[in-house]
């Protein structure tokens, strides 16, 4: 028969239940004539019961309750991570704001000081620059020297 | 034959209606751990603590290592799952989590284990021996024991390969597609690798024990 051993090949993977539309016509055509297939693939078919019913090991208790433990301290530490995200940016915002916002201010208070300074042409952008520099300047060094402190904590803890 | 029908008798079924009833559980349970919850987490893992630790010891066979594999899998877990996209199935993204662990582990440890097929030699004790040093509380009982874990020994020769896609597909009882997707394989490599797996662990059963008609 020429497509005995075709078929013979399909037969492992008929006792999977993994054989698309096209295999199982297949297989089924050829199964009605030869009763050789038929008694092999219920010997394939018990070997994969066989399988399918070994024995679940188990994970013992204790290590459960570790992974359990370390998995729940590992998301604990990944959402204050980014928390800390979260509070960095809004706290940038903010700042953001804040210098945008101070700015007409500072202008109003120091604009007869500035004009007294040079008053020849003006100096908005310039002024303006050096003081959001200055802002964040101080802003940036905040930061750093709180991650220090934070990292320093984490390495004691 | 014979042998065949005395081990592997009995039924195996799921009902549909359980089986949605689990994957609405589980969508709620992944949502809740994506936000961060801790009960979450505890739930799905005693969900899945079994076919984890199975999946890993069939992988490395050593049960140390497959407790260290199982940790880390969970780590992994809490690290990763804001990434996991709720569209892909979580048994794939789960298993493909700790396939790469063990895969890391066993190119660390025992790097030939992965690309060349482990000898053929029968596992351990003689069958006839351990029949012997157990008592018989009721023979078909025994001989059930005692092929299964004949089973699991010819198994446990096979290449790392061919037993993680057995156990992939019998014992966690996957799809093909999600097969396919933990070994990051097509198909038709699946199906190649599933065909010779259970060749193999025939030819290795039939070798092994000759006159139990595995033919
Ligand atoms: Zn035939």
């Amino acid at each position: 028969m020429s497509d005995h051993d075709k078929i013979r090949e399909l037969l492992p993977l008929a006792a999977a239940e993994v054989l698309d539309q096209q295999e199982e016509r297949l297989l089924a055509e050829h199964l009605r004539t030869c009763s050789v297939c038929a008694a092999q693939l219920e010997e394939w078919r018990l070997l994969a019961g066989g399988l399918r019913r070994l024995p679940t090991p188990q994970p013992r208790g204790v290590v459960v309750e570790r992974a359990r433990a370390m998995a729940q301290i590992r998301l604990t530490e990944h959402l204050e991570h980014q928390w800390n995200r979260g509070v960095m940016t809004g706290l940038i915002a903010f700042a953001w704001i804040l210098t945008l916002l101070s700015w007409p201010v500072f202008r109003f208070i120091s604009g007869g000081f500035l004009s007294m300074l040079d008053p020849q042409f003006s100096h908005t952008w310039l002024v303006f620059c050096v003081f959001t520099t200055l802002v964040w300047a101080g802003g940036g060094a905040a930061a750093i020297l709180l991650s220090m402190q934070q990292r320093r904590e984490r390495s004691l803890a | 034959m014979m042998l065949g029908a005395a081990i592997f008798g009995g039924s195996h079924n799921n009902s549909a209606t359980a089986i949605w009833e689990a994957g609405v559980g589980l969508e709620t349970e992944i949502a809740q751990l994506r936000r961060g919850d801790l009960d979450a987490l505890s739930t799905l893992l005693t969900r899945y603590q079994n076919r984890l630790y199975r999946y890993l010891l069939r992988m490395v066979r050593q049960p140390a290592e497959a407790e260290d594999l199982f940790q880390q899998t969970w780590l992994r877990v809490a690290e990763k799952i804001h990434n996991y996209d709720q569209n892909r199935n979580f048994d794939a993204w789960l298993f493909t989590l700790a396939r790469n662990l063990a895969i890391d582990h066993l190119r660390r440890l025992r790097p030939e284990s992965l690309d060349e097929p482990v000898g053929d030699h029968a596992g351990g004790e003689s069958a006839a021996a351990r029949l012997v040093s157990r008592e018989t509380p009721a023979l078909d009982r025994v001989l059930a024991r005692e092929r299964t874990s004949r089973l699991a020994d010819a198994m446990e020769t096979l290449p790392v390969i061919q037993r993680e896609v057995l156990t992939l597909r019998f014992e966690e009882e996957l799809k093909l597609e999600e097969i396919a997707e933990i070994l990051g394989a097509p198909l038709s490599t699946v199906k190649t690798r599933l065909r010779r797996a259970l060749d193999r662990l025939r030819g290795n059963l039939e070798s092994q024990f000759p006159g139990e008609n595995w033919q």
